[in-house]
């Protein structure tokens, strides 16, 4: 009887013109608003680029491709960026898209009440020069600006205005939040916030269509074990991220498809290296080891980081030597040994230091925040004890994490970090600098790392075009933050997605989702 | 009575506020919205300028104050993570939590009256044990588990049922209806017992208590002697007055039903205000904890008070404590 239905599904599904081809997806996190423009985090941009798109975007391997430009060049001698718009695309509502609606993009996106303005703090003036080109001129020679703004998405001035949304509105909301219209390969078809939001493909896209969806729905669903089961019921056909605990069962189980890939996340410890004294431990009040270069080598060479990924990321993770991962522009290659897992060293440059007996203080560590945050810091805690030094390991929801380390209330804390732009200029500009709220720089240094050396290649390498003598600035500031160990990079966090056996999609390192990459069969 | 009335609502106003102090002054330990609401890149200045405008700079007192000024007027401010009314954003999720409590709490009752009454007619019966011997995992199964245990067994390896979610809603007005789809009514069988099983355990065990003590009162035994049937004296005589306390109890327990369904909704991911509330609290959306912790101890202090005003209608021995009193 199953089977009579079963091919009497397939026959009417064969008979319609179009096979109509549904496909649901579940991930942790709701975008909370539809506004390209309103917040500034991995979970809109992300959902959005499905939706929206911008002058240029991101392919499979992450490189910069043409989108609503076809094509850019620089003007003059790094005076800026010259845009040449794609001709007969249209939004979803079917109206046309021309330069005006860059120019309009970008004050609505750069304006103080948008969350995406630091991407737009080295533009000094955007001209419309006819209605298919558009020049973004610069204050300073500005290399990676075509990559900084692949997440910079284009709205329709006339709708924005006609709905009241010419800017966006975080805190009340507006059209825009629940709304969508732009140019991408999907359209918004309904919306729940929180509940689910539908997805319809663009009939009018100027793209060659990849996928063959007819409807797509995304449900959050946050509870991991819900999740999981939701995927083996066929309830959703992809679910992002696959609990890392889950993973090997999963995929031995042979039900579904665990795709894995490496995140563009690098996870870290970061030491106190500003205040004079330790904070928490037997030792609070006792002047502050980690002001010393050799006592955070030590800390580098105490951490089993090869065990770690063995045991609490189950090999799904590989090892971090500087503050990206290689898959980012910039990497340095020349840098790519991360210090040794050597106790011996780490207690001898303890001595040498003269910590000889070791000491004790506190370490940070959010516990909702990246993959097994809380049990890689109780892995490290342990590691460390072993040469001597004692952490008091206080583990908290990332809601209270972020706050106390701006209150410094730290010795040692766990961070990761993914650098928007896919560059390595990115972290130098703010987990390396000399933090300074007037230059907007260093505004995630918690730790107080300052270097002169750094301060001054960080203006050098974002401003100059030659890529060689480019990478050879990010390899002397990696070196640097290596030799002095700023802070000790320890994996890159892996991604795990899972599928049902129907699915194909492309997993990119971003850990955005791009419905035009999925194919049901 | 009057005065007794007023003095109960006064008294009901006065809990209200003491709830909204405790719940407002905790939710500093719940962390910072700035964070979440604010990209990788933003900088101090930009935390700065968000936390005037939600007015977080501002002394709890004050905040507190607002918030009160607010609810009296029916308006529990925007939500952090959503940027819209609170108050547009529970009406559109009570539905939900409603139907799942209703459902779980008919199941609840029916079954546990049911199982109940059977087993303490059939008390030394080998069935009626075994019942009691498996009721006594709802009793002490956490809910969590129970979910995770049926969406296995009945989603995963039979696939007969949804793992989560409402299915297919109808709209009728603002009221979103699962009842009226075959998927909505098929998604709500596990989440509903799940969420009533310790209701049901609960019932059952009150049931056949009662039933027992019942049975041996003289008027049932004179019933037997009298020669009525056996069905007419178990249910006509002895479940009729065996349901009077069944009933307080079971009224008292029509809240906890919504107030726990909070982990219910979350294991099926059901889109209810429970769900809200979790999802609100990872994200220290605090006008939305604030509102949903003063609907229900609204709610809860409202079905006291009704009980308590049902009570002093019933029994004639209150009104002579309160005459007396005078």
């Amino acid at each position: 009887m199953k089977n009579a239905l079963s091919i009497l599904a397939v026959a009417a599904a064969l008979a319609g013109p179009v096979a109509a081809k549904d496909f649901k997806w579940a991930g942790t996190t709701d975008p909370q608003t539809m506004d390209p423009h309103a917040v500034n985090t991995a979970a809109v941009l992300g959902f959005l680029n499905n939706v929206y798109e911008g002058l240029v975007r991101r392919g499979k391997d992450m490189s910069i491709e043409p989108a609503l430009a076809t094509s850019w060049e620089p003007i003059g001698d790094g005076d800026g960026w010259r845009f040449f718009l794609r001709e007969g695309v249209t939004f979803h509502d079917g109206s046309a898209f021309d330069a005006e609606d860059v120019l309009f993009s970008y004050e609505r996106a750069s304006n103080e009440v948008s969350d995406t303005r630091s991407w737009f703090a080295p533009v000094s003036e955007v001209k419309v020069v006819d209605a298919f080109t558009v020049d973004i001129m610069t204050s300073a020679p500005n290399p990676i600006f075509p990559d900084s703004i692949a997440n910079w998405m284009i709205v329709d001035k006339d709708w924005a205005e006609a709905n009241d949304a010419a800017l966006p509105d975080k805190e009340n909301g507006n059209y825009a939040t629940l709304n969508a219209n732009g140019t991408g390969a999907f359209m918004v078809s309904e919306r729940e916030p929180g509940l689910r939001t539908e997805l319809v493909p663009h009939g009018g896209w100027w793209g060659e269509a990849e996928h063959n969806i007819t409807r797509a729905e995304f449900t959050p669903v946050q509870n991991p074990a819900t999740a999981v089961a939701a995927l083996l019921s066929g309830n959703v056909d992809m679910i992002n991220p696959v609990p890392i605990q889950d993973a090997e069962r999963l995929a031995e189980s042979g039900d579904v498809n665990v795709i894995r890939g490496i995140e563009a996340r690098v996870i870290m410890l970061g030491m106190a290296q500003e205040s004079d004294v330790l904070k928490y431990g037997d030792d609070a009040g006792k002047p502050n080891p980690f002001l010393d270069p050799r006592v955070r080598a030590a800390v580098a060479h105490a951490v089993n980081v090869p065990a770690i990924l063995k045991v609490t990321m189950r090999g799904n993770a590989e090892p971090a030597s500087q503050l990206v991962s290689p898959a980012m522009r910039g990497y340095s290659e020349a840098n790519a040994d991360r210090p040794a897992f050597d106790p011996d060293k780490a207690k001898a440059l303890l001595a040498e230091a003269g910590y000889a007996d070791g000491f004790s203080f506190g370490l940070k560590c959010p516990n909702n925040r990246y993959l097994n945050d809380e049990a890689v810091c109780q892995a490290v805690t342990s590691m460390l004890s072993q040469v001597g030094m004692t952490a008091q390991l206080e583990a908290m929801p990332v809601q209270n994490y972020w706050p106390e380390l701006r209150a410094d209330n730290y010795d040692m804390y766990l961070l990761g970090w993914s650098p928007g732009t896919f560059d390595a200029e990115h972290p130098l500009r703010f987990l390396a600098s000399t933090p300074n709220s007037e230059k907007k720089l260093g505004s995630w240094n918690f730790a107080g790392y300052s270097n002169a050396r750094i301060d001054e290649l960080l203006p050098m390498i974002q401003s100059e075009i030659d890529d060689t003598k480019r990478q050879a600035m990010l390899d002397e500031s990696a070196k640097i933050l290596q030799d002095e160990t700023a802070y000790v990079p320890m994996y890159v966090q892996p991604l795990v997605w899972g599928t049902g056996k129907n699915i194909e999609l492309t997993q990119r390192p971003d850990n955005f989702f791009i419905l035009r990459w999925v194919t049901v069969q | 009575m009057l005065t007794f009335v007023i003095r109960r609502v006064f008294q009901s106003a006065l809990v209200l506020l003491v709830v909204g102090l405790v719940a407002f002054s905790m939710f500093r330990f719940v962390g910072d919205p700035i964070d979440n609401m604010l990209g990788q890149e933003r900088t101090d200045a930009d935390i700065a300028r968000l936390r005037t405008e939600l007015g977080l700079d501002q002394p709890f007192p004050v905040q507190y104050a607002k918030f009160l000024q607010g609810a009296v007027e029916g308006n529990f401010g925007v939500s952090y993570r959503q940027g819209r009314p609170v108050g547009e954003i529970l009406v559109e999720r009570a539905p939900a939590t409603l139907e799942l409590a209703a459902v779980s709490g008919f199941f609840a009752i029916t079954i546990g009256i049911g199982l109940g009454v059977f087993t303490a007619i059939r008390k030394d019966g080998f069935l009626a044990n075994f019942i009691m011997s498996v009721s006594l995992i709802g009793v002490s199964l956490p809910t969590f588990l129970i979910g995770i245990l049926l969406i296995y067994l009945f989603a995963v390896v039979l696939g007969w049922l949804p793992s989560f979610g409402r299915g297919d809603v109808v709209h009728l007005g603002w009221w979103s209806t699962g009842l009226l789809t075959s998927s909505g009514l098929k998604a709500l069988i596990l989440p509903s017992i799940t969420l009533g099983l310790y209701q049901m355990t609960l019932i059952m065990r009150l049931v056949r208590s009662e039933m027992l003590e019942v049975l041996r009162q003289d008027y049932i035994r004179f019933a037997r002697a009298r020669g009525l049937k056996e069905k007419s004296v178990n249910f006509h005589h002895a479940l009729k007055n065996t349901l009077v306390p069944v009933i307080t109890v079971t009224g008292l327990q029509l809240g906890s039903i919504i107030a726990f369904a909070i982990i219910t909704e979350t294991v099926f991911q059901w889109p209810g205000v429970g769900l809200l509330f979790i999802n609100a609290i990872q994200f220290v959306d605090i006008p939305v904890m604030a509102a949903y912790l003063m609907l229900i101890s609204v709610m809860f202090v409202g079905i006291n008070l009704i009980v308590d005003l049902l009570y002093f209608a019933i029994d004639p021995r209150l009104r002579a404590e309160q005459k007396g009193a005078k």
